[in-house]
């Protein structure tokens, strides 16, 4: 049941026709996992505790610096020098105190990945490398944990959610890139809100509209594109992974 | 039996580069790799799908469907310059409704989305860049980059 407070605070979503009181208390028992706080994560975590995602684990290891500022909107100057996790929660918990916000300060590595991804319904990308990236995949894979990827650079960016047993996986496309081309803040925060709204879609029982499909999004031109991706039936992550 | 497409678009006229090379023409053998396109310039040998069985991103067959069962579409660009390739095949993706921009028309140069290696070098390593001529067998990769920052 949803209390008074709850009914006001979700108002504008309840009155969502297919998402209703049903969907927020789906939402409200739901437990995310958002792996990094950076560009990325600040956005999707900000817009998913406010939408009142019961439980948000945050994990990260660095501290915040000024350079984050331009996009990390959830860190202000009085944060420097402060974890991001520690920083990040108490900006969320301010936000929306019913939803539960446990920081992990950690670097994740494959030694630690399942112990960090277990009992997560999603884990929302808000990393900043690939080699990170590939350590969540190849264990969200394994724990059949959905996995909404997302990255950027510069005024570009992209996501794809990622369903093991259904969708490609991150090592299914061979991905290759750089990183460290700089990166304008409203870049990650529009990936990010994307990701976000993919990840209550899939609590609340919505098909993901991104399973399967490659989004990019150029904000040179203002387009955006969708492409379609399928599983690499030799792939060492997940070829052998199945939905039964 | 072998796929023959010919290339459908004219290419736009004012182009220096294209204007440049008028008149020469080059086949290619094109296949789509995991997120890379492999193209191989006037081949001498028989090109084949060894080692690439799988494809990942169906799409890069959308200007050529016929050529999904055998793997490999070939086509005719008028030109011989790493440039003209790249455009012809952006026009002939846009010919089929996908939106495969390689050349940045604002910085008229390899869009930030992808990376081209010729022979492995990539291109801006070649003594012209993308206005380099191309080579019977040349091996021309087009890769989708993804983005990794956050």
């Amino acid at each position: 049941m949803l209390d008074q407070s709850e009914l006001a605070r979700y108002n504008r979503q309840l009155v969502i026709p297919d998402f209703g009181e049903e969907g927020q208390r789906k939402l409200k028992s739901a437990r995310i996992l958002i792996v990094g706080v950076g560009g990325l994560g600040c956005a999707s975590a900000t817009y998913l505790t406010a939408a009142g995602v019961g439980h948000v684990t945050l994990a990260d290891f660095d501290i915040v610096e000024l350079s984050d500022l331009n996009r990390q909107i959830l860190y202000w100057e009085e944060d420097i020098g402060e974890k991001k996790v520690m920083a990040a929660q108490r900006k969320l918990s301010k936000l929306n105190p019913a939803v539960e916000i446990t920081p992990i300060f950690t670097k994740i590595t494959e030694e630690n990945v399942f112990s960090i991804i277990d009992g997560s319904q999603v884990v929302v990308d808000g990393l900043d490398n690939m080699a990170t990236r590939l350590v969540i995949n190849s264990a969200c894979v394994k724990q059949k944990i959905p996995y909404i990827y997302g990255g950027v650079s510069r005024l570009r960016g992209m996501t794809t959610t990622i369903i093991p047993g259904k969708t490609p996986c991150l090592a299914c496309v061979y991905p290759e890139g750089v990183r460290g081309l700089g990166v304008l803040g409203i870049t990650p925060a529009l990936i990010a809100n994307l990701q976000a709204l993919e990840a209550i879609k899939l609590i609340i029982g919505h098909s993901p509209s991104l399973a399967g499909r490659l989004l990019l999004f150029n904000g040179d031109d203002m387009k955006f594109r969708i492409y379609d991706i399928k599983r690499n039936e030799s792939c060492k992550i997940c070829s052998s992974v199945s939905l039964h | 039996m072998s796929l023959y497409l010919k290339a459908l678009g004219h290419l736009p006229t004012g182009n220096q580069h294209i204007n440049a090379a008028m008149e020469v023409f080059v086949k290619a053998a094109i296949m789509p790799g995991f997120s890379e396109l492999i193209i191989i310039v006037n081949p001498t040998k028989e090109v084949t799908r060894e080692k690439l069985l799988s494809i990942t991103m169906p799409w890069l067959y959308a200007p050529w469907p016929d050529a999904q069962r055998k793997g490999i579409a070939e086509i005719e660009v008028e030109g011989d310059t790493l440039r003209v390739l790249l455009a012809e095949l952006s026009e002939q993706y846009k010919q089929a409704n996908v939106d495969f921009e390689l050349i940045n028309p604002r910085i008229d140069d390899l869009d930030s989305d992808y990376d081209v290696l010729v022979n492995g070098k990539n291109y801006v390593t070649l003594p012209n860049g993308l206005d380099a001529k191309l080579r019977d067998d040349d091996e021309v990769k087009v890769k989708i980059l993804w983005r990794w920052d956050g």
